[in-house]
């Protein structure tokens, strides 16, 4: 994907979500992370890190910033589990009586 | 006629299909918002400025986000709304 990040639509960018993804932003910088959902107002990217040793990384990349998109990796089991559970609230409460 | 239904039948179905990625992209990315709430921010700004506040909000349509203690080349402004055309990106950890 090169150029016109922000034109292509919901159905086009759920394509890259959960896969590990490489992208050029600004101007020659470029950020590389599990894309975990992408703002479908804004076209802004949430990528993910998970980190070894501390907590995980949170990078959103403002859609108007993107100029370019590459796919890196898919998910195996696990970090698709990861991505699935990610801020969600820590219980869901039960509203039966 | 017959063509002309079985078009629009299918367009409908394909709006259905974009309408449900839609919701789900943007749940996520409020969810993800949610959590950005009150912790340090790193922004990554044009002409490679980099500031660290903390996150309160945005608006709707992601176009300014209102922070707390935004630490400015300049000095610490205590509250700011910064424009996210100006931003590039921002960090935090969870």
């Amino acid at each position: 994907m090169e150029g016109g990040w922000p034109l292509l639509g919901p159905l086009q960018w759920v394509r890259y979500v959960k896969k590990q993804v490489k992208v050029k932003v600004g101007r020659n910088e470029e950020v590389r992370g599990w894309l975990f959902t992408v703002d479908p107002v804004s076209a802004s990217m949430v990528l993910v890190d998970f980190m070894e040793s501390e907590g995980t990384l949170v990078q959103v990349v403002m859609g108007h910033a993107v100029e370019e998109v590459q796919v890196l990796k898919e998910p195996d089991r696990k970090i698709a589990d990861r991505l699935q559970s990610m801020f969600l609230p820590p219980r869901t409460s039960i509203l039966d009586p | 006629s017959l063509s002309t239904s079985a078009a629009s039948e299918s367009d409908a179905d394909e709006l259905q299909k974009e309408q449900q990625a839609r919701s789900v992209l943007r749940e996520n990315f409020l969810r993800c918002l949610l959590s950005a709430a009150s912790k340090n921010v790193q922004f990554n700004m044009y002409e490679k400025v980099k500031m660290e506040a903390k996150f309160g909000a945005c608006d709707i349509d992601v176009l300014n986000f209102q922070v707390s203690d935004l630490h400015t080349p300049i000095g610490v402004q205590k509250e700011a709304l910064i424009r996210s055309q100006d931003v590039i990106s921002f960090t935090f950890e969870i």
